[in-house]
């Protein structure tokens, strides 16, 4: 498994030459056409790129990071008991940054005709599926998605047939590779139409402080009237380079949702793009972002409506202490088909210190008519009367704060959909703030 | 009564230059200015544990910021005189540490917090108190309390005061009251916006409190209405005016100002009533 380190590190001739000798001929030349476009492109600037003018990726060297090997077994525990925690009844696909994937739990999911596997698997035995899957996935679309496209490994790949409401969610953990090197996660959903499916993706690695790099990429294709319901977890490193595009496709009626939490690495710039094609199509996304320390944490959000009477609706809220930054880019781009076209964006940021930071520009690009478009974004601090009133209860000052912060959360978290998994949340985010004493009862505990 | 309470008790017991035998609010010459601006002038004022004292006076006259400033609100600042509770002076602690010590405000206006539960809220509040309960005690208790508040069982899970009318508001605040169980509860009219049988509920739930204390909780009052006050008979009644303790005395000085309102300390140049009050 493990491959030749080389004095260039792991993105490098070798590495692809590697993995096109292990691709079916079609996925070799995908990976060689990718590889090709990424030599010859420049890596993002912030002077260059306007969606890269607040994220500076100068530090970053590429030849830093090795090849991953082996995760390590307390690793490998970590991600099974966040499973056993979160939604112990979920297929379970442990990915490892070497390539490496298991399928566990799945026998419900696999006699329904579900498939659960690996994406290299995939490859080999479903091409005309796994390129379906890859179709919203542009080959040379961008830096890092060019080079994810030459190198990536593993991954999962997930086809639900049509009509078919899978029965059991599926859990995709996918480890952090070890100190200097690189993973490149990779996850591929394809439903048919009618189809229906629930996924956690948990992106999991250990809290030490050595510089890893991720790159990857999560697409999901949504046949006529498929439903999708979304929960990729950031809880990477906080030392990790982390790069991401995650893509819904959307066809007629199809409906995407998004329930998210970032939390993790040091540098992320994620984006988010739900692409409303059909008919009637709507996307729902939903996520909080928690960042501490020095973390800079990027997302970029695309709701692209290509069809007619198409609905999207984005809320992100981020929580920025200590010297922390957060930045978001967020476009509703209506093309001249999207008539009737609904969508709302919000970025909201409270801001916990002095020294952290927040910016949001959320943008709309509207070539249609007859379209009803919102966007809205807000920074603020906490506020002195809910501080004073928590205190005056006898909470101490950031035990209070801490407990405005959950609440800040509370109305994205409030919808994840699996009742455990929302609670794992809750208790993920809420040692992320550190405990606030807000932790204790749910709902449940509360019925009379 | 708690275990921290206890202690600040024996503290001010061993304490023994000055301290009173029984807790008490002492306010010396109190002076506070909000934004620069000076609102109290010198507020004198006693409330020993186990009593009522009511505290009226003009809309604007400084009875929140009184409230407030004793609760260690940051907005007020604090330019002079002194404020203690059994013993402790008050100004040099957080609004926690006073919380701890047993002090408790009624808010006039209770802010809302959105996605912090009463349930949780309440729970976090008596964990940092040193009064957390096992949660099947807890709950049992809220329970109780909220029974006794006539509030629905749907409050508990709903965000603290967030879309609460003001009658709920207010029974909200007396929740919080019987639930943490301060040595000395200021009340910042708890009264006010509510219909009649609201005001009997709250004014029942406040008595029932302060029987069930034995004598352990002291009130401070701040009322605009008469009527709460045949159900809590105060022990004394102040009057405030332009920041200042203008008047004290009996019951009856509430009668007066329900009959005759505030003209006799308005108009006149220097107040009817001298008296520097003394429970
Ligand atoms: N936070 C504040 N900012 C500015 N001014 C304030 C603030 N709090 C109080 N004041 C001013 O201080 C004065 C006293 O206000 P306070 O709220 O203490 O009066 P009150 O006696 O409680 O009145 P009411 O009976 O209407 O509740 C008023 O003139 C008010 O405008
Ligand atoms: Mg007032």
């Amino acid at each position: 498994m493990a491959e030749a380190a080389t004095a260039t590190g792991v993105v490098c001739r070798e590495t692809l030459d590697a993995r096109v000798a292990g691709s079916p001929a079609w996925l070799a030349d995908r990976r060689t056409a990718a590889w090709d476009a990424f030599s010859a492109m420049p890596a993002p600037s912030s002077s260059r790129d306007e969606d890269w003018r607040r994220t500076d990726i100068a530090k970053l060297h590429l030849d830093r990071f090795a090849a991953a090997g082996t995760p390590a077994r307390e690793l490998v525990e970590l991600a099974q008991s966040r499973h056993a925690t979160a939604l112990p009844g979920a297929a379970l696909v442990l990915c490892g940054p070497d390539g490496g994937v298991t399928v566990e739990n799945a026998e419900s999911l696999l006699a329904q005709g579900v498939i659960v596997s690996s994406l290299e698997e995939a490859a080999e035995r479903h091409p005309d599926l796994v390129q379906r899957g890859l179709s919203g996935i542009g080959i040379g679309e961008s830096y890092f998605v060019a080079m994810w496209n030459a190198l990536w490994r593993g991954g999962v790949f997930i086809h639900v047939p049509a009509g078919m409401q899978a029965v059991a969610p599926v859990w995709i953990a996918h480890l952090a590779a070890g100190d200097e090197q690189a993973s490149f996660p990779a996850t591929l959903v394809v439903l048919d139409d009618h189809a229906s499916l629930t996924l956690v993706e948990d992106l999991v690695g250990p809290a030490d402080p050595a510089p890893r790099l991720s790159v990857a990429v999560t697409a999901f294709q949504l046949g006529e009237d498929a439903r999708l319901d979304d929960i990729p977890v950031q809880q990477l490193p906080p030392e990790t380079w982390h790069f991401s595009t995650r893509r819904a496709n959307c066809g007629t009626s199809a409906h995407y949702r998004l329930f998210g939490a970032t939390l993790g690495a040091r540098l992320q710039k994620a984006y988010w793009d739900v692409i409303l094609e059909g008919r009637g199509s709507e996307a729902d996304v939903f996520a909080v972002c928690f960042a501490d320390a020095h973390q800079h944490i990027d997302h970029q959000s695309l709701q692209l409506h290509r069809g007619p009477d198409t609905r999207s609706n984005l809320l992100l809220k981020v929580a920025a202490r200590d010297h922390a930054q957060s930045v978001y880019g967020g476009l509703i781009d209506v093309l001249p088909g999207a008539i009737h076209a609904d969508g709302y964006v919000v970025n909201r940021n409270l801001l916990l210190s002095q020294g952290a930071s927040a910016s949001g520009v959320p943008r709309l690009e509207i070539k249609a008519n007859d379209v009803r478009c919102g966007h809205g974004t807000t920074v603020g601090h906490v506020d002195d009367e809910e501080r004073f009133y928590l205190m005056a209860r006898g909470i101490p000052a950031d035990d209070a704060e801490r407990l405005v912060v959950r609440g800040y959360f509370a109305d994205v978290l409030d919808r994840v959909p699996l009742e455990t998994t929302r609670e794992w949340l809750l208790a993920l985010v809420d040692a992320e703030i550190g405990d606030g004493g807000g932790g204790g009862l749910d709902a449940d505990e509360v019925a009379p | 009564m708690s275990e921290i309470a206890e202690q600040a008790r024996v503290v001010a017991a061993t304490n023994a230059a000055g301290a009173p035998p029984t807790a008490e609010l002492h306010v010396d010459g109190l002076r506070v200015s909000v934004e620069g601006k000076p609102i109290l002038d010198g507020v004198d004022l006693r409330v020993p544990v186990g009593q009522v004292h009511v505290l009226m006076g003009p809309n604007g006259s400084g009875k929140s910021t009184l409230a407030y400033s004793l609760m260690g609100h940051p907005k007020y600042q604090v330019t002079g005189g002194a404020a203690s509770f059994d013993g402790q002076d008050l100004l040099a602690l957080t609004p926690d540490r006073r919380a701890k010590l047993g002090l408790f405000l009624s808010f006039q206006n209770p802010i809302a917090i959105p996605g912090v539960t009463t349930v949780n809220f309440l729970r976090a509040a008596l964990r940092a108190q040193g009064k957390e309960l096992p949660a099947r005690e807890f709950i049992a208790r809220l329970g109780e309390e909220m029974t006794a508040l006539r509030m629905d069982a749907s409050f508990r899970s709903r965000y603290i005061n967030d879309g609460f009318s003001g009658g709920e508001k207010k029974r909200a605040e007396t929740l919080q009251l019987a639930m943490l169980e301060p040595r000395l509860a200021i009340l910042d009219e708890p009264d006010s916006g509510l219909d009649v049988d609201a005001l009997r509920i709250v004014a029942d739930g406040v008595l029932r409190i302060m029987e069930k204390s034995e004598g352990r909780m002291g009130v401070l009052l701040i009322t605009h209405y008469y009527r709460i006050l045949e159900n809590l008979t105060p022990d004394r009644v102040h009057i405030m005016h332009q920041g200042r303790i203008v008047d004290s005395g009996g019951p009856e000085l509430a009668h007066l100002i329900e009959r005759e309102g505030y003209d006799p300390y308005t108009t006149a140049t220097s107040p009817p009533g001298t008296e520097v009050s003394r429970p």
